[in-house]
């Protein structure tokens, strides 16, 4: 299959990239891996499902505090208060996907807009948690499992990212591909005729909601200590909308698309934000033009085949 | 504080409240109704609004001109904007548009920043509206008497002009079927451009109306989106009584909330968004149940 062998050679690529770029380059693919495996999450969603959320930051936010607040206050190992943050995102979404899902179409995409900025609000309420306005700030990396420190070094941390990215890409490819995502994407073609099959797609609904919460939050959980911090500026309806244009600009439905939707936002902004302070009005044009125009998406564009949905 | 004034001037606070949230809510829902497409933009059009009414007030010296230069041009710019990219948006799915607007909401945001710089600029008000009233002893801001009889003008002339004038009716009758109204021969884009520009001038609108209470700040147009949002989907998308009904509804919570349990007034909202979402799953006025 090629599709897997071009999947080995990009992890072969991503792999060795410490030994060839410079560290300031490594601390941008990072993040722009974390950024990857949140569209990704994202696509479980948007593109597989059509569930449009425009509340994704909630994912991330979840995730990027809950692993800020136990490292913070707890002796955790790193890698253990990731995936705990992750769990909880997931959690979370269950109760947040039970709402959401009384709504369909465009009033879920409001209510998912709506619950992330309940968060968002939250975050700055709640200050014994979140530490309100300031965020969470010096998150440690502890040690550990069995004593391993290598992820408290930069390239240490890449390699934990890119193990968590690709983990998560050959989930959510064996997801798509199993009959529980041929279920996902006949709610995505026609919800009343997968309904009237017999299957309860509202729950099919909520468990991909679920699931793609906690991966979300797992990109989110990745980040706060990368970064080394955690503030609200993740939880904010830009973000949401931000994410969403990585997922279409990249090609939604592909998995693969939005990763690399997330690789150019990042590249762009970098490039953009050095000559001009108004990137996000380029980002907006440019992000208008690939919904007027090329729906497909960048992954679309370069395979060159129609996606079996166009309509975006 | 004697409990008969103090509701009188709380439900009066609610009222001025209900009129910003129903200009904001009812152009959302109109455009909904008729193009079946959610205006994200919807937000940052109000954001216009108290900015252009800032300049207004700036370069007339009066509040007066705002209100209608803000309006016209936020009008104007949703026109131009519905001509030129959501035309060619019809035969696609309704997320399309969702995304559209919302590249429109980063591009626009932008420009604004350009334009007006990032501090919250404050509106004076004019002198007639600038002092306090007194209602059984209680002072209240006469600005805000104001914002409420604005309100209720704004409510009837809307309602008149969906029911009597001809471009009313072709805004229901399109609401309904628009295919037939093709066929009856009448240019459906027109009455999709108007009403699009309509809901943009509506929310520019109360973006002029509310610069003078809360500045204007560029950080306006997430907090009206949401507002919006929530007062459409208990109202019931696309419908104009269920916009007011709900913006009045939300008012009162947002009111009352901030005044007995200021910690959950936001919650309180969404609460209210979660009953109505429970019962009638369509909104309070919506048409799908």
């Amino acid at each position: 299959m090629t599709g897997w062998r071009l999947f080995f050679l990009a992890a072969i690529v991503l792999a060795a990239a410490p030994f060839g770029l410079p560290i300031f380059a490594m601390t941008l693919l990072t993040e722009a891996l974390i950024l990857g495996l949140l569209a990704m999450s994202l696509d479980l969603m948007v593109g597989y499902t059509r569930l449009i959320s425009f509340g994704h930051a909630a994912a991330y936010g979840l995730g990027a505090y809950a692993s800020g607040y136990l490292l913070l206050h707890t002796a955790l190992p790193l890698p253990v208060a990731v995936l705990a943050a992750a769990l909880l995102a997931g959690v979370v979404a269950i109760g947040v996907a039970w709402v959401c899902t009384m709504a369909t179409g465009v009033s879920f995409s409001m209510l998912t807009l709506a619950f992330a900025q309940l968060l968002y609000a939250v975050a700055f309420k709640w200050t014994s948690v979140t530490g309100a306005s300031d965020g969470l700030a010096g998150i440690p990396r502890h040690p550990g499992p069995f004593g391993i420190t290598v992820f408290q070094t930069k390239n240490g941390y890449y390699y934990l990212v890119l193990v968590c990215l690709l983990g998560a890409y050959v989930f959510c490819r064996a997801l798509v591909s199993s009959p529980f995502g041929a279920v996902l994407r006949g709610i995505r073609e026609n919800e009343a005729k997968t309904l009237s099959l017999g299957y309860n797609t509202r729950l099919y609904k909520i468990a991909v909601v679920a699931l793609s919460f906690a991966l979300g939050g797992l990109a989110g959980a990745l980040y706060s200590p990368f970064a080394g911090f955690a503030n609200t500026e993740l939880l904010f309806w830009l973000f949401s909308g931000q994410v969403l244009i990585m997922v279409i600009v990249g090609g939604q439905g592909t998995l693969i698309g939005p990763i690399l939707g997330a690789a150019f936002f990042m590249l762009l902004e970098h490039v953009l934000s050095a000559y001009t302070e108004s990137w996000a009005l380029f980002f907006g044009l440019i992000f208008i033009g690939f919904v007027m125009f090329a729906p497909q998406g960048i992954w679309g564009l370069l395979t060159s085949r129609r996606p079996k949905n166009a309509r975006i | 504080m004697d409990l008969l004034p103090f509701l009188l001037t709380q439900c009066l606070n609610a009222l001025s409240q209900a009129a910003l949230l129903f200009f904001l809510g009812v152009g959302l829902t109109l455009i909904f109704g008729i193009m079946r497409i959610v205006n994200f933009a919807h937000g940052t059009f109000y954001m216009l609004g108290a900015f252009l009414g800032y300049s207004a007030v700036r370069l007339t010296g009066s509040f007066w001109a705002g209100l209608v230069i803000g309006p016209l041009i936020g009008g104007a710019i949703g026109a131009a904007f519905e001509m030129g990219l959501l035309r060619r948006l019809y035969r696609r799915d309704e997320s399309a548009f969702l995304m559209v607007t919302f590249g429109l909401t980063l591009v626009l945001g932008e420009i604004i920043r350009l334009l007006w710089g990032v501090n919250a600029l404050q509106v004076e008000l004019p002198n007639m509206f600038a002092g306090i009233v007194f209602l059984f002893d209680e002072p209240f801001p006469t600005y805000r008497l104001f914002l409420a009889g604005a309100g209720v003008v704004v409510a009837i002339a809307i309602w008149q002009f969906l029911e009597r004038t001809r471009l009313g009716l072709l805004i229901r009758a399109t609401s309904q079927n628009a295919e037939m109204v093709h066929a009856l021969g009448v240019d459906v884009n027109l009455v999709r451009t108007a009403i699009f520009g309509i809901g943009c001038g509506l929310a520019a609108l109360g973006g002029v109306l509310a610069a003078p209470l809360v500045t204007a700040s560029l950080g306006m147009a997430g907090n009206a989106i949401i507002d919006a949002f929530v007062i459409v989907i208990i109202g019931g998308m696309g419908s104009f009584l269920g916009s007011l009904l709900a913006a009045v509804l939300v008012a009162f919570v947002q009111v009352f909330g901030n005044y007995y349990f200021p910690d959950f007034a936001l919650a309180a909202m969404y609460m209210l968004m979660l009953l109505v979402l429970v019962i009638r799953p369509g909104g309070l006025l919506g048409k799908e149940a």
